[in-house]
C-alpha cells in the first residue's frame, strides 16, 4: 500500500469530513426535532434519508462485488470489511440506542451540530468523550479483576 | 412544528435549500460512504476518533494503546473537524447559522427547563452515546450507513438495536410526557 504522507491523507480526510458533515445537515439529521418526528412515526423524514442511503451503499457494493472492483489508493480489489460481532456490542448499542433516543444527536452529526452553532452539541461532545474514556476505564478494570484470579499485581493503574 | 422547517424546501438552487428531499440527500449519504472506501480503502466512521482524542489527550488505557486509536489512525479526528465545518458551510450558505436549535416539541417538553439541568441531560446523554458507541465498536455511521449496506451481521444487529432502544426511549417517555399532562 502506498501510504500518501500524514499531511495529505489528514487533509484528504478533513475534507471528506466537510462534505459529510455538509451532507448530514442538507438531510436534516443535525436537527434534533426531525430525529424526534422519527422516532415517534410523526416525520419519516430522515427514514427515508436512511433507507435511501443503506440502499444506494448496497447497490454500489454488490456491483463493486460482482463487477471485481479496485479501490483507487491502492488498486487493489475493494475490500468490505465486517465489524466484528462483539460481546459487549448488544448491551453497547442498546446504550447508544438511549442515548440517541433521549438527546437526538449522534457521533457523527454532534460535530455538524456544532458548526451549525447549536452549541449545545458542544455539551454531548464533552459527553461523548467521557463515556469513551469510561469504556477504556472499564475495560481496563475488567482485565485487572481477571488478572488477579491468577497472581495479585500490583501494577499502576493507567489514566 | 416540526413542518415548519419544510417550508424552506422551495429555495433553490439546491445546494442553498436548508434542507434537501430525502432521496437526494440520502443517496449523496450513500454514494459518498461508497466512495470514500473506493478511494481511500477506509470505510466511513465517527465514533472510533473519540478513542484517538482520549489517547491524544494523555490516556493510557491499554484500550486507547492499540492500533485502531494509534497516531497513524488521527485521520479520524480529522475527519470529524471536517465533519464540523461541514456544519459550518452548510449553516452559512443558508444564513441560519447559530440560530436556536429546533429542538420540537418532544425534546422541549422532556429535557429539564432549568439551563443547569440541560446541561446535566446533555453531558448524560452524552456519556450513554459514548459508551454505547465504543462497546458496540461503531455507530449509525459505521454500523448503520456502511455497515449496513455491505450485508455485516453485526451491523446489522446494532443498528437494530440502536433503533430499537432510541424507539423505545421516545415512545416510553411519549407516553409518560401525556400521562403528566405534558404535551409533545
Amino acid at each position: 500500500m502506498n501510504s500518501p504522507s500524514p499531511m495529505i491523507r489528514n487533509g484528504s480526510f478533513l475534507l471528506f469530513g466537510v462534505l459529510f458533515g455538509f451532507l448530514l445537515s442538507r438531510a436534516g439529521a443535525t436537527d434534533p426535532a426531525l430525529i424526534s418526528g422519527l422516532l415517534l412515526f410523526q416525520n419519516l423524514h430522515l427514514l427515508w434519508v436512511i433507507g435511501t442511503a443503506v440502499s444506494v451503499g448496497a447497490v454500489l457494493n454488490l456491483s463493486a462485488k460482482f463487477f471485481h472492483w479496485r479501490n483507487l489508493s491502492n488498486g487493489q480489489l475493494m475490500s468490505f470489511p465486517h465489524k466484528p460481532f462483539v460481546r459487549a456490542l448488544i448491551p453497547g448499542a442498546l446504550l447508544f440506542g438511549t442515548g440517541w433516543g433521549l438527546t437526538g444527536v449522534c457521533p457523527g452529526t454532534a460535530p455538524a451540530m456544532l458548526g451549525e452553532g447549536q452549541w449545545f452539541a458542544g455539551i454531548i461532545l464533552v459527553g461523548i468523550v467521557l463515556g469513551t474514556w469510561l469504556v477504556g476505564f472499564l475495560h481496563h478494570k475488567q482485565v485487572q479483576r481477571m488478572l488477579k484470579i491468577t497472581h495479585h499485581s500490583s501494577e499502576i493503574h493507567p489514566r | 412544528m416540526t413542518n415548519d422547517i419544510f417550508t424552506h424546501m422551495g429555495n433553490l438552487p439546491l445546494l442553498s435549500a436548508e434542507l434537501w428531499p430525502a432521496w437526494v440527500a440520502g443517496g449523496a449519504i450513500g454514494i459518498f460512504a461508497f466512495a470514500q472506501r473506493w478511494l481511500t480503502d477506509q470505510p466511513l466512521g465517527c465514533s472510533a476518533a473519540f478513542g484517538n482524542v482520549c489517547a491524544r489527550a494523555g490516556s493510557r488505557l491499554p484500550l486507547f494503546q492499540g492500533h485502531a486509536h494509534s497516531p497513524a489512525t488521527d485521520w479520524k479526528i480529522w475527519f470529524l473537524v471536517g465533519v464540523f465545518l461541514g456544519g459550518l458551510l452548510a449553516s452559512v450558505s443558508t444564513g441560519t447559522w447559530a440560530e436556536p436549535a429546533h429542538f420540537g416539541a418532544f425534546y422541549n417538553a422532556l429535557m429539564p427547563q432549568t439551563s443547569l439541568g440541560r446541561i446535566a441531560w446533555w453531558l448524560l446523554g452524552g456519556v450513554l452515546i459514548g459508551m454505547g458507541a465504543r462497546m458496540a465498536g461503531g455507530c449509525t455511521s459505521g454500523h448503520t450507513i456502511n455497515g449496513v449496506a455491505m450485508g455485516s451481521k453485526a451491523s446489522i444487529v446494532a443498528s437494530i438495536l440502536f433503533f430499537s432502544a432510541a424507539l423505545g426511549t421516545a415512545q416510553i417517555a411519549q407516553f409518560l410526557l401525556k400521562l403528566s399532562g405534558g404535551a409533545a
